[in-house]
């Protein structure tokens, strides 16, 4: 077995542990998330069921040939993973990343996701993967820790903020390679409404409470949404039933609603989510925009809003397809990701190995 | 109501209460404006109810760019037409008016209330604003132009600014100079201007022909260097063109409103909630002179009030909370 062999199996049995049924250092902590109501206890077992069927050794492997990863590209190189805390263990690909090219992890995990994250970073310092006490709920405890990089999401605007903010507390430079991902929303073509296919697009869209970046914020349906409305409600409400909303939204989107109504904008309100059949940049939360048209609205779209756009999906006619830039996915894996999966079109592993694998290293603490 | 000088008498009429003129606007409005008639309906109002002012929620300012908000006329045409500045029709803001007797007295009743024209002569910098044919500001100010008895108000160039001493030498009269925010800016930086006697400054925030944004306090300053005039003589308008009434702010930040006005910080995430004394929100104004197009406008702008009911501007409102992996250095 080769370093690079034994290395990524070294990992995938870190995790194969973390994820076993008698853990009960994850038992503990997703019981503490759902009493602190961080996030609701459906969504934080599909993460974890989606994690159990993505973070297997083979498909390290794939990852690992995908993104032609070399053993210890990163020689324990630090890398600051910001992790932000929309979903349930959102962050968990930026820390594989830097574990399987063995830099030094450094996290600032999220305050709206505390508890999680940090189970498998224990089991990762057991397997002597990561080091011991190198992450914080805050980020002025890494003041003058020097990294070699950033990894982070977030808007464009508080990119800005976040990248300020690092320097003041001298964590980076301005020469510190940051991965800053902004994608946002993601885009969804369906064809037909059989009920495989609106099942798929209900978990796509309400998942989360369509909070993640890979949930879809417009549906291009070959269908207006007043014909459809009465069917697809029922979808909605069947995956309520098994997986109730968590978070809701704020009062300002039955503003929205009652505007929507003013200007004679066709839409559903759902009470804690609203369909439009309308269109602009999808920046609200709880909020879907309907359009009928094809493919070729789809290519239209994805053009207009590819600025933040994360990804693209439709059922089997056209996955695969290259539509300006994008591969388009199948949409049931709009909420089950193959780990090599890549925000912003940006393999991380692929990143690190290149922008930060050849720099001189800090010495600094 | 639909007589225009039946609603002027009713509106600007200080001896009512608000609450009683809004309330007969509120009627009128529910009644006759089929936009905001399905507006309302959500919310349970009717024409017979009879909500306090604080109880009628607030349009999103962008209605003026979505559609044509005016009231059911017979016939009617618009006696004005107002649009936002901007780069394409789509992010123009449009506002109908059906009686220009409305802009005409909401303009004078509260600029003459602070700077009378026996007192005052006002001289008009507006650069830029020319190039928009429906600018609300430059139809206000060839307004005031010419309605100034004296017949010596009127629009300034820069070389006309720089001879202002000797212009109004031998004239008792204060000069207030009105102008958008970054043109005086780039006057005062300009080192053309000498310090005028009894000068005062009156700037309106816009922010066409010049390179980034400032807040009140450093451009204040800035107008004060720049024209050698104590901050006490630096005035701000508060005005755009979805509103018929303006607001002025004299000698500091803070704004304060027409009889016929009423200004609330609201909640961006629940606009029903007025925010308290000293906490940030959206601007809410209820302007009864608008009474033929939309009186009740939640703008984008970011606001504060203080236990004097009186505001500040503090900017534009930038939502942050966006959906998606968003790292923000104060909530994670």
């Amino acid at each position: 077995m080769s370093e690079l062999q034994s290395h990524i199996h070294k990992v995938s049995k870190a995790i194969e542990e973390w994820l076993q049924p008698d853990n009960s250092d994850l038992k503990k902590a997703i019981d503490r998330t759902v009493e602190e109501d961080f996030f609701s206890f459906q969504d934080i077992k599909h993460q974890i069921l989606v994690l159990k069927s993505t973070l297997r050794k083979k498909n390290l492997n794939v990852w690992a040939d995908r993104a032609g990863l070399k053993y210890n590209s990163l020689n324990q190189k630090k890398v600051l993973c910001l992790h932000a805390g929309n979903l349930p263990l959102v962050g968990i690909q930026d820390l594989l990343s830097v574990v399987l090219t063995r830099g030094d992890y450094v996290g600032k995990v999220s305050k709206k996701d505390p508890y999680l994250l940090p189970t498998l970073l224990r089991k990762l310092i057991d397997f002597d993967l990561i080091k011991e006490n190198r992450w914080s709920l805050n980020l002025e405890e890494l003041v003058g820790n020097r990294m070699d990089a950033v990894l982070f999401a977030g808007s464009k605007s508080s990119a800005y903020e976040v990248r300020s903010s690092l320097k003041s507390l001298k964590i980076i430079d301005d020469h510190t390679p940051a991965l800053m991902r902004n994608a946002h929303f993601s885009i969804a073509l369906i064809e037909d409404n059989d009920s495989p296919t609106m099942e798929d697009l209900t978990e796509a869209v309400f998942r989360y409470g369509g909070t993640g970046c890979r949930s879809v914020a417009i549906v291009v349906a070959p269908f207006h949404l007043d014909d459809e409305k009465c069917e697809y409600t029922d979808y909605v409400e069947s995956f309520w039933l098994k997986n109730p909303q968590h978070k809701k939204p704020e009062k300002s989107l039955f503003y929205r609603y009652a505007y929507n109504r003013a200007l004679e904008i066709p839409q559903a309100w759902l009470n804690d989510f609203l369909i439009e059949e309308n269109i602009s940049n999808p920046k609200e939360k709880f909020l879907l925009f309907w359009v009928k048209g094809d493919f070729n609205t789809l290519t239209e779209l994805v053009s207009m809003y590819r600025d933040g756009l994360q990804s693209v999906y439709s059922t089997s006619n056209h996955i695969g397809k290259e539509v300006g830039g994008f591969r388009v996915e199948p949409l049931s894996q709009a909420q089950a990701p193959p780990i090599w999966w890549k925000p912003d079109q940006i393999d991380t592993i692929e990143w690190l190995q290149k922008k930060v694998a050849h720099q001189e290293k800090n010495s600094q603490l | 109501m639909n007589n225009p000088e039946e609603a002027i008498d009713l509106i600007f009429n200080s001896s009512a209460s608000f609450e009683e003129r809004c309330s007969r606007v509120f009627q009128f409005q529910a009644e006759r404006n089929p936009f905001l008639k399905r507006f309302f309906e959500p919310f349970g109002l009717k024409p017979t109810s009879n909500p306090s002012p604080k109880e009628i929620p607030l349009m999103p300012i962008r209605a003026f760019k979505d559609r044509k908000i005016v009231v059911e006329s017979e016939g009617n045409d618009p006696e004005l037409i107002f649009k936002s500045s901007g780069t394409s029709e789509m992010s123009r803001s449009t506002h109908y008016i059906l009686s220009r007797q409305f802009y005409e007295t909401a303009i004078l009743e509260e600029f003459k209330k602070y700077f009378p024209f026996d007192e005052y002569i006002t001289l008009f910098y507006l650069p830029g604003y020319d190039q928009n044919p429906y600018s609300s500001l430059i139809w206000m100010a060839k307004y005031l132009v010419g309605s100034d008895p004296s017949g010596e108000s009127q629009f300034v160039s820069l070389d006309e600014l720089t001879e202002i001493d000797s212009l109004f030498q031998s004239n008792d009269k204060k000069i207030l100079l009105f102008g958008a925010a970054f043109g005086l800016i780039d006057l005062a930086e300009s080192g053309k201007i000498e310090p005028i006697d009894g000068l005062e400054i009156l700037e309106t925030g816009g922010m066409k022909t010049h390179r980034r944004e400032m807040d009140k306090t450093e451009l204040r300053q800035i107008l004060s260097d720049g024209f050698e005039v104590p901050l006490n003589k630096i005035h701000s308008e508060y005005g755009m063109c979805e509103l018929l009434s303006q607001m002025y702010s004299i000698g500091d930040e803070w704004f304060q409103t027409p009889h016929w006005v009423r200004v609330s910080v609201r909640d961006p995430k629940n606009p029903s909630r007025i925010c308290d004394v000293g906490e940030e929100g959206k601007i809410g104004i209820i302007d009864l002179a608008n009474i033929y197009s939309c009186p009740y406008i939640l703008a984008d702008d970011r606001g504060v009030m203080n236990s004097s009911g009186r505001f500040k501007v503090l900017g534009r409102w930038n939502p942050n909370d966006l959906r998606g992996c968003n790292f923000l250095i104060d909530n994670e």
